[in-house]
Parts: C-alpha cells; structure tokens; sequence
C-alpha cells in the first residue's frame, strides 16, 4: 500500500466522505472498520438522515388520515364515473306559457284582415283587367275609324294607342309616314316611284 | 432476499395483474368492473402517492387534487400501459410530473398574485389549529419549526437534486427505479443524490449557526 493510500485511510472521514458512503450503501469503508470515531460520526450522519424520513413521512401521514384517504379515494372514483358517462345533453329551456296564444283575438283579427285583404286585391285586380280590356277595344275603333276615311284625312290621322298591340301600332304609323315624304325634295322622284296598288290596278 | 423486498416483489406481481385486468375490462366495455379492480391499484398506492404529492407540494389541498388528476389519467390511459414496466413506477411517474406541472403553475401565479397572509400561528386550514390527542404543544412547536427547516432546505435544492433525494430517501426507490423515472442515468442518479444530502448537510448546518449570530447581535448593546 503506498504511503498516500495510507495516509488516505488514516484521515478521519468529512461529511463529504460519510455523504459518499452513504449513498453507495454499503458502510464497509476500510477506514471505518479501523476508526471507532468515525464510525460513531458515520452512524450519527445515517440517523440524522433517518430521522430526517421519519420526520418527513410522519408530517405527511398526519396530513392524508384514513378519512382523507376515503374521502379521496371516492373523489376519484367519482371522477372516473362522470368521464365515463356520456355527455347529458341539455333541453333548450321552454316557457310554460306561450308568449302568443293560437286562440287569442289578436290573432283572429290577423287572420281576418288578411283574408279581407286577399278579397280586396282579387277585387281590384278583375276591375283593373276589365279597364285594360275596354282601352284595347277602343283602339281597336280607332284603328277602323281610320281605314274607312279618305286618304287626306288618313295622311293627317294619327294613331294613338294608349297600349294595344304595339305592332299594328307602329306599322299603322309606318304607313302613314311612307304615304306622304316628309322631304320636299324627294316628293318628284316619289310622284314618279310606281306603286304596288298602282301595278295591281 | 429481504421480507420487505419479498413484499414488495408480490405487491408488484398482484399489481401487474391487477393492471392487465383492468386494462382487458376497458376493452370488453366492462366499465363498472374495471373501476372496481382499479380501487384495488388505488388503496394499494394512494397514501404513498399523497406522501410524494405532499413533499413536492408543501400543500394538502395541492396535493390530494395532484394525486386524484393521477390516478384518474393513469386509469384513462392504462392502454398505452406496459407490463414490462411495474405499474407502480409507470403511475409514480405520471404523479411526479403532475406535480412539476402544478409547481410551474404556482410559481407563475405566485409572481403576478400577491399570497394571502397566512394565519396568525402561520396555519393555512382551521383544522390544524384544533389541539389533538397527540404529543404536546412544545412537542408540536418543536417539530413544525424541524419540519419547516427542512422544507426551506430541500425547496433550496436545484430539482433534480431534490427529486432524487426524496424518491431515494423518502420512498426508498433503488437508483435505477429513480434512473427510471426520472430519466437520468443510474451514475447521475447517485451522484445527485450525493450532492443532495451534502447541501442538506450545510444548509441545515448553518440555519442554527446564523440563528446564533443573529441573537449575539440582538444581544450586544
């Protein structure tokens, strides 16, 4: 054994070295089986530790008692039951009286008005067709009216159809604007244009 | 083969069993059944998780909550459970971070929130208060000041270093159940425990040696 070595074992142990031995495990340090001081300081460090767990157990089993433990235990088990059960769905809140009551006055007169409304606008709706049909009529006389005066007169006739049938309207109007050129100029050449009435004559 | 370690050894066999049930139950739908063999897990494990709660914490209320979160994720995720692993360390593990977790929790509230002052004996809950049949009130005085001590010296403690220390010490946890679940290497393990216990060493220490110093103070004119 070298010297060092031996002076190494010869040293008494610090709190370091005891710490060290102690967490190893195993108290079989070859100073310690030599040097009865420090293995009466090493069995002094190993119960300061000891009691530091007693101490530390103690404090905490005096806070969780057995009731504390039942009680938590059922915590638990509450827990897992409620994890467990499907998810309760919750019914939208009703009132217990409707607001509007089917069979209440007001409602009636709703009901009433609208049906009297419908009559109305049934009503006025036929009025309005009969006066449109009566303005077509109308025209329809016009247009006749026209066709049996003289053809001066028929130049000078204006057609004037509120609505009717647009197209007889606007070929009418054609018509009447052809039959006589607005454009002096062009009235020679026009009076020399033979006509289809004149070839069929 | 000590009787303790024989104990234990079943403890783990029945537990292991236990689990597989209860995770066979789960499959088949049997949920009543299922719950009623994990009470089983549960008396089995309860005071000791509320002994770890309760150190990592320092509050009963804290703790019990962090033990109840613990065994109801442990139930809810017993699938993803192996059986290679004891249940026991597999549950410790899922404990311990929730406590982290609700450490982390405090201490961002503690820095926004200001703490309730506490009641004129320092007591958080009536009920402590209330004398008990137990040893005396010196005896009482006398220990809650030890217990005190303690607790500021471990809070001292980098976290690491405090996990190892309590799951070792307190639990009796070998270093490779801690390695397990602490995720550190089995050497890492020791070597924090070493440091732990010499910084405990010196700053329960030193709390009577300052102590002193402050009343030479008070007493000197």
């Amino acid at each position: 054994m070298s010297l060092l070595n031996r002076l190494r074992l010869s040293a008494h142990l610090d709190d370091a070295a005891l710490a060290a031995i102690w967490t190893d495990g195993r108290p079989s340090h070859p100073h310690l089986s030599t040097c009865a001081a420090c293995r009466v300081r090493f069995a002094e460090f190993s119960a300061w530790l000891e009691n530091m767990r007693v101490d530390a157990i103690t404090e905490a089993d005096e806070h969780f008692s057995a009731e504390r433990l039942v009680a938590q235990q059922a915590q638990i088990f509450r827990r897992l039951e409620a994890a467990e059960r499907p998810a309760r769905v919750i019914a939208f809140p009703k009132f217990t009286q409707p607001l509007t009551s089917r069979s209440s006055h007001a409602s009636r007169w709703i009901a009433a008005a609208a049906a009297a409304g419908l009559m109305v606008g049934v009503g006025v709706g036929q009025l309005m067709d009969l006066r449109h049909s009566l303005t077509v009529s109308n025209s329809a006389a016009v247009q006749t009216r026209v066709a049996d005066a003289p053809a001066g007169a028929r130049r000078d006739a204006r057609v004037q159809t509120i609505s009717g049938t647009r197209d007889e309207a606007f070929l009418s109007e054609l018509d009447a604007s052809l039959s006589r050129p607005a454009v002096p100029e062009l009235r020679a050449l026009d009076a020399f244009t033979p006509r289809a009435g004149d070839r069929a004559r | 083969m000590t009787g303790a370690q024989a104990t234990g050894l079943a403890g783990r066999e029945a537990d292991s069993v236990a689990a597989s049930a209860v995770k066979a139950m789960q499959a088949e739908g049997r949920h009543s059944e299922a719950r009623e063999r994990y009470a089983e897990l549960v008396g089995r494990h309860q005071r000791r998780a509320s002994r770890i709660a309760f150190h990592y914490m320092r509050d009963v209320a804290e703790a019990d909550e962090a033990v109840q979160d613990a065994f109801v994720k442990a139930y809810s995720h017993l699938a993803s459970f192996r059986e290679e692993l004891p249940f026991e360390v597999w549950f410790t593990r899922i404990l311990i971070n929730g406590c982290l977790d609700r450490i982390k929790a405090r201490t961002r509230r503690e820095r926004w929130i200001a703490p309730m002052p506490d009641g004129p004996a320092g007591e958080r809950d009536f009920g402590e208060r209330v004398a008990g049949r137990g040893p005396s009130p010196e005896d009482q005085l006398l220990a809650r000041e030890r217990r005190k001590r303690l607790a500021g010296a471990l809070a001292r403690l980098p976290e690491r270093q405090r996990s190892v220390f309590m799951l070792s010490h307190y639990e009796g946890c070998t270093s490779r159940e801690v390695s397990v679940l602490t995720g550190l290497n089995e050497s890492t393990v020791r070597v924090h425990l070493f440091r732990a216990i010499r910084k405990l060493r010196t700053l329960l220490a030193d709390i009577p040696s300052a102590e002193r110093r402050v009343e030479k103070r008070h007493v000197t004119p």
